[in-house]
């Protein structure tokens, strides 16, 4: 198939591993789901350490399930993102871990602190979701369909994550004015998931032009901004002052790009931000540690635990 | 069989000792043991094995919040069990609490095993407990536990197949072997029961653990666990290659096991009488960092108490 037919077929789910489709197609998409694949492991990997930190059995329960949802995620989307036949997931894996690969602005930041777990659980994830959701009408089959699980998944972990929200604002003095604090550092990273405007993405138009992307950024920005400001104030969150958020009569918002930090969203972006380099290396040092176990089991790929190269669905 | 110790109102100080005893060693084992399997979520070899193991954590998790939630009926809280609890207080056997070594996966699937054998012996002396919830209760966790232990030989039986893995399985024995004794180890009495003073280490009470079989709360000594244990858990790792540090044998070479521990084989910390590794200190910082932070004074369920 070549580029105009895939741009004219391109429509929800309308490709599979069967199309032979244009190398530029499996390449976009390959780029765009192990992102979100990568993202998955690295938020998984921010979020860990808290799982011993929880302040309760139960909340050590579902941060503990939490992670392991994520995993999950990561495991069904690198899977989507081999049926493109452009890269292995070992591919993949072994990139995260030497640096190359990419991720989600927000999983680059360290998180410290028990207050700071709704700004990822709720905030992050809520603001995934909204993409997400979209992406059930991607024009890449295996990709939509991984989208349908996640999302019910995740479903589950923005509702913990306001839970803990939730409790911590209606908690002591104390807990409540850490908690604005947390928000207040992390907000304007919140604003940055969507990325750039839309005038300023790079890959938004080939990739909305096959179906791939089903909303530019800032369709997906207001929609979070005009869902989740009013819960934040519900809960008692302050909205910082910058960056500046207008709304606009027709009731879409407008943020003022001036406010943000884009030199630290493009070093991030390049894996060049220092706190961010930790966390990579940190999983980097993990997977190396484990790698005698790789080998030990090669060639040994049907047993428990073990994986073979995913044949194309 | 001993009469049923159902109504907590009802149960005399030996009784209420005994009982607490046990919960006690149930829980702490599997909260500290899912503790520290949780080191491996997003570490583990590969995606499954990090799944699988995150699994058997949550199952571990929501086991030893089963055992304390019995607690209840004598009148202690989550708060009391885990957050508010001095550590020496904790009644877990010290193979439990070890850190792993970065990257060391044969000790993570052989410690399994040699956990997963031993909780198999002891949720199976519990089926016929007198205290009924206790009973009920051992059903549903069975189930999950044999799971692990296949998990945990699979593993076993492709690691000992290799040179790097099977010595790398021969180090973690001989380390973790002595502290896998400690799984039989009698208990000291919890704080403030009996005559127990504050002082730590606290005598242990062989009493205490008398009292738990002639109550009829467990139908099996500890020794007599032990003994099956060994019967089990030598012969197999035996098969894998490996040598055992200690093997129990009656006789040479004699199908008999007898549970005989001294002390040479023991390591200093044996957990069950109050004494503990110093890692064991550092881990319940962490997990009661948040806790202390907040200054929280309770703790928060999400779920429904356990029926």
């Amino acid at each position: 198939m070549d580029l105009e037919t895939a741009k004219e077929r391109a429509g929800p789910r309308e490709f599979s591993p069967a199309d032979d489709l244009p190398e530029e197609y499996r390449k976009a998409a390959t780029r765009m789901i192990e992102f979100h694949a990568n993202s998955e492991i690295m938020g998984a990997y921010l979020e860990r350490p808290f799982i011993r930190q929880a302040p309760s059995i139960d909340r050590k329960l579902a941060f503990s399930a939490k992670v392991q949802d994520e995993i999950g995620h990561g495991q069904l989307l690198y899977r989507a993102a081999e049926s493109l036949g452009v890269k292995t997931r070992e591919e993949m894996l072994d990139d995260l871990a030497n640096g190359d690969g990419k991720f989600l602005n927000c999983f680059h930041y360290p998180m410290e602190s028990w207050v700071e777990t709704p700004m990822i659980a709720f905030f992050v994830d809520g603001a995934a979701m909204r993409r997400q959701a979209t992406l059930r009408r991607t024009s890449w089959e295996p990709y939509a369909h991984a989208m349908d699980k996640v999302c019910f998944e995740e479903g589950f972990h923005v509702k913990h994550g306001e839970d803990i929200l939730a409790e911590l604002m209606s908690g002591s003095k104390k807990e409540q004015q850490l908690t604005q604090e947390a928000f207040e550092e992390w907000w304007p990273r919140i604003i940055q998931f969507f990325g750039p405007t839309d005038d300023k993405s790079t890959h938004h138009d080939f990739a909305a032009s096959v179906g791939l992307k089903q909303q530019s950024n800032d369709q997906l920005r207001n929609a979070f901004l005009d869902q989740y400001i009013p819960k934040a104030r519900k809960y008692g969150l302050e909205i910082p002052d910058e960056p500046r958020i207008r709304e606009r009569d027709d009731g879409t918002y407008e943020v003022e790009e001036d406010d943000l930090d884009w030199d630290e969203f493009f070093t991030i972006a390049k894996n060049d931000y220092e706190p961010g380099l930790d966390q990579i290396n940190g999983r980097k040092a993990a997977q190396e540690a484990v790698q005698w176990v790789r080998d030990t089991i090669e060639g040994d790929a049907s047993a428990a635990g073990g994986h073979a190269p995913q044949a194309a669905d | 069989m001993a009469a049923s110790l159902e109504n907590p109102d009802e149960l005399d100080e030996r009784e209420r000792t005994a009982l607490k005893t046990l919960l006690k060693r149930l829980a702490d084992d599997e909260f500290v043991l899912a503790e520290r399997y949780t080191e491996w979520q997003v570490r583990a070899p590969s995606l499954e094995s990090d799944l699988a193991l995150a699994n058997n954590a949550q199952d571990e998790l929501g086991h030893a919040r089963l055992w304390y939630d019995v607690l209840g009926d004598v009148g202690l809280e989550e708060r009391d069990l885990v957050y508010e609890r001095d550590p020496g207080d904790f009644r877990h056997s010290t193979l439990v609490e070890l850190p792993f070594e970065e990257g060391d996966w044969a000790d993570a699937v052989l410690r399994s095993y040699l956990y997963d054998v031993a909780e198999d012996l002891r949720l199976e002396a519990l089926v016929d407990s007198t205290h009924p919830k206790i009973a009920d209760r051992v059903g549903k966790i069975r189930s999950e536990e044999e799971y692990h232990l296949e998990h945990a030989q699979n593993w076993l039986e492709r690691l000992a197949d290799g040179g790097e893995g099977r010595e790398r399985l021969q180090d973690a024995l001989d380390r973790l072997f002595p502290y896998a004794f400690t799984l039989f180890e009698p208990c000291a009495p919890p704080r403030g029961a009996n005559e127990a003073s504050g002082d730590e280490p606290r005598a242990v009470d062989p009493d205490v653990e008398d009292d738990i079989v002639d109550l009829g709360l467990r139908d099996a000594t500890l020794e007599e666990m032990g003994e099956e244990w060994l019967s089990i858990v030598v012969p197999y790792l035996e098969s894998l290659d490996l040598e055992l540090p200690v093997d129990g044998r009656a006789d040479d070479g004699a199908d008999e096991f007898e549970f005989e521990v001294t002390e040479a084989m023991l390591p200093e910390e044996r957990g069950r009488d109050g004494t503990h590794t110093d890692a064991w200190f550092d881990l319940y910082d962490e997990f009661t960092h948040t806790y202390r932070e907040l200054e929280r004074t309770e703790t928060t369920r999400i779920m429904d108490k356990p029926e």
